[in-house]
């Protein structure tokens, strides 16, 4: 009998103790939250102290809601590194849009490559190594990769960017770009943009709708560069104005359905063939729908910039690391007092 | 029991442990909202020390001439130090600064982008825009009045067509197409006036005309020598439809109906010649005379056919020469001439009332149309006299029905007649007794 109600005690010790714990859990805090020692905050800035647990980065997730705009803090504030007990201020709207400097503005490079290979360069083809050092560059120098929506939101002025920001694409759409390209910008975590004239894809050396669905799904934007790379500027032996002129709305409004149709995903850029454009080919994108159409011709960007004229870097496949950070200048020296 | 205390110690130790957690983290969230929520609640000792190094940072942007930088500070110094009368005086004397300079830079903009200096507009541009970021106006010369445009603006006239426009424009009427494109128009839609179209501007090697205008224009002048003018004038109006300025296809074309109206008037057809010199253009060399002399021709025509009485000839002939030269008088003359002619032609044939219709056409300004008319009325009168005698001579010869005859024309000539009535009424009298005593 004794052991039975010593067993009843028993048990009703681990109820009780369960009880406790449950209650005890339910007054700790349900978000495992640091919080930074904030001295101020309005709608247009916020003024931080930041303590030994803050980063950048954890910095612009709790006050710009983006974990990846630590960049901006650190801009702002002339700092690289955070240190503890530092006092910042955190503007809470894009503070410098064009990029606008006493003396100058910001510049934005925009590298166009083509197809890699293992080992052989050739005047479109760039080397494992070589793209790999070119990134790693990139890296380690503190450039800022940003996306094709980072790019046109600075092109409209709506969007600050990164004062060392660079973009990435390719085009045409070749199988190199899926089997070298890729897993290298995976590594160093830098997005980019694929102009594919849709004709050649499924092709011999060009990439599968599979392997671009699987890059559009791995966050690569995949952009039109018309449906058979026709120069876009110039007849054809015999054709007259008005076939000229079909096949210019051929070029330019198919593949933007085909791309809706394969990946579900709007095309809003154009990277024009050879790079070459005129007023006819830009009216009729505007017609379309088109947001913003890429040459190649080689200085960087600024925020003015005509959206239909945008210029591209071409990297080469001979081009040494010297002749490559040559193509990443950011900034035009012009005095704006 | 005693065993049961460890475990009640133990669980006791536990809750502290993992509830003071909780609580901390509640309390500190309390505070810092309270902070967040009544900022000026610090301690004024410590908000001048706080704002006080946001003013040196404002002030220190402010000299390198970062103005937008240095008023983000001091906002920040007022808004932590709100009781201070300095900093709002400095706020407003900074976006006073920034107006001014902003201004200033967009004017200067305004002036080189008027001279089409356009690398100096947008470096002014720019400035204003550093100085101003939300500057509408300064960022619409950056992004689009600076950028060449790939339309141009037309404003749609009056009788307009999309060919008219693609001729206008592109040089080429096959082009209407594109700007019915461009405009979501159908090309045989009529276009409302004052509407307002983009036309693509194309590249000068799109503009090349399908025909080859310098050989067309060599073929055309062989077959001008040739005297094969029609086909010569095809030729050239074909250029100017792709080219309208054309000025060697625009004389061409007044050469070869010059040349038309010659032969047509040494054939003597001076109307169909005058009407090809009217196609030539009035500045061309000979065709004032040659078109003076043609009509001197056909008046001289037109009056041989009044001569012969030939009255509709001569109507038709001046009449045409009225439509070369409306101010013609000779012609003008001519027609009421032979109005008069007419009119007095049908007094002789005593037809009174086609004569007063045909006199009626003429211009009664005229003398001679005047006159004629006044004859008509006259004669009408003479004549209305005559029938009354005639009636009064069958009255006296018991002859009423033709007396009566008589006098009924005498009325029909002059309704005012009064005798002719009273006559009438008592002849009609005489016989209706006499047919009684019958």
């Amino acid at each position: 009998m004794q052991q039975v109600v010593n067993r009843r005690k028993t048990i009703l010790d681990i109820i009780f103790l369960l009880f406790l714990l449950v209650l005890s859990a339910c007054a700790t805090s349900s978000r495992p939250h640091h919080k930074t020692s904030e001295i101020f905050i309005n709608d247009d800035f916020v003024i931080v102290k930041a303590t030994t647990k803050d980063t950048l980065s954890s910095l612009a997730s709790e006050y710009l809601n983006d974990p990846s705009k630590g960049w901006v803090i650190a801009e702002f504030n002339h700092i690289k590194t955070l240190t503890s007990g530092q006092e910042l201020s955190i503007p809470l709207f894009p503070f410098n849009k064009g990029g606008l400097e006493p003396g100058g503005f910001q510049t934005v490079p925009i590298l166009a490559y083509y197809s890699f290979s293992k080992k052989k360069p050739s005047k479109i083809s760039i080397t494992q190594d070589d793209f790999e050092a070119q990134m790693k560059y990139l890296k380690e120098n503190g450039y800022h990769v940003i996306t094709l929506n980072q790019l046109l939101g600075f092109f409209d002025y709506q969007e600050q960017i990164p004062e060392k920001s660079v973009a990435i694409t390719f085009d045409d759409g070749w199988d190199s770009v899926y089997d070298i390209a890729f897993p290298i910008l995976k590594k160093y975590g830098f997005p980019a943009t694929i102009f594919i004239y849709t004709d050649f894809i499924g092709g011999g050396k060009a990439m599968s709708w599979k392997q671009i669905k699987e890059l559009s799904e791995a966050g690569f934007d995949i952009q039109c560069q018309t449906k058979t790379h026709r120069n876009l500027t110039v007849l054809r032996k015999k054709e007259s104005f008005e076939e000229y002129f079909k096949s210019l709305e051929m070029e330019i409004s198919y593949p933007k359905e085909l791309i809706k149709t394969k990946l579900n995903k709007e095309c809003e850029c154009l990277a024009y063939p050879y790079g070459i454009t005129n007023n006819l080919v830009i009216a009729m994108l505007k017609k379309h729908g088109y947001r913003a159409a890429f040459t190649v011709d080689k200085e960087s960007n600024p925020f003015f910039i005509d959206k239909y004229k945008i210029n591209r870097s071409a990297i080469y496949g001979k081009y040494d690391i010297e002749k490559f950070k040559k193509r990443l200048s950011v900034f035009q020296n012009m005095e704006l007092k | 029991m005693k065993r049961l205390c460890n475990i009640y110690l133990l669980l006791f130790v536990l809750f502290i442990f993992t509830g003071c957690v909780g609580v901390r983290e509640f309390l500190g969230d309390v505070t810092d909202k309270i902070e967040e929520k009544n900022p000026q609640k610090v301690p004024e000792g410590t908000k001048i020390l706080l704002a006080s190094p946001y003013l040196e940072k404002a002030l220190g942007y402010q000299k390198k001439d970062e103005l937008q930088t240095a008023l983000f500070f001091m906002q920040i110094a007022g808004t932590l130090n709100p009781d201070s009368t300095r900093i709002p005086e400095k706020i407003a004397s900074l976006k006073s600064t920034i107006d001014y300079k902003a201004r200033r830079h967009f004017t200067k903009g305004l002036k080189f982008y008027e001279k089409r200096r356009f690398k100096d507009a947008r470096r002014q541009f720019l400035t204003t825009l550093r100085y101003s970021p939300n500057h509408k106006e300064a960022l619409d010369y950056l992004k689009n009045r600076l950028h060449s445009k790939e339309y141009l603006n037309y404003k749609v006239e009056e009788k307009d067509t999309l060919k008219d426009i693609s001729i206008k424009f592109y040089k080429d009427p096959s082009k209407d197409f594109l700007i019915a494109y461009f405009n979501n128009l159908k090309t045989g839609n009529e276009l409302v006036s004052g509407t307002i179209l983009e036309l693509p501007v194309l590249e000068s090697k799109f503009n090349r005309f399908p025909i080859d205008i310098r050989g067309e224009l060599m073929k055309a002048e062989d077959l001008l020598i040739e005297k094969r003018c029609q086909e010569a004038l095809d030729i050239a109006e074909k250029i100017l439809e792709y080219d309208h300025l054309n000025k060697k296809a625009s004389d061409l074309k007044n050469s070869a109906y010059y040349q038309m109206g010659i032969e047509l008037s040494g054939q003597k057809k001076y109307s169909e010649a005058i009407k090809m010199f009217k196609k030539v253009t009035p500045e061309y060399q000979g065709v004032k005379e040659a078109i003076q002399q043609d009509i001197n021709k056909e008046l001289i025509k037109a009056k041989n056919f009044l001569k012969e009485k030939q009255y509709e000839q001569v109507f038709t002939v001046a009449e045409k020469i009225l439509d070369y030269d409306k101010s013609n008088k000779a012609a003008e003359d001519l027609i009421n001439t032979t109005f008069c002619q007419q009119g007095k032609d049908l007094i002789i044939q005593k037809n009174y009332t086609q004569a007063l219709n045909v006199l009626n056409r003429a211009n009664p300004q005229y003398d001679c149309v005047k006159k004629t008319i006044s004859d008509v009325y006259k004669a009408q009168k003479k004549q209305a006299e005559v029938h009354y005698l005639n009636g009064v001579k069958h009255f006296l010869n018991e002859e009423l029905q033709s007396a009566i005859k008589e006098w009924e024309k005498t009325l029909a000539l002059n309704p005012e007649h009064k005798k002719a009535k009273e006559n009438i009424n008592n002849a009609l009298s005489l016989l209706e007794k006499l047919a009684k005593v019958k």
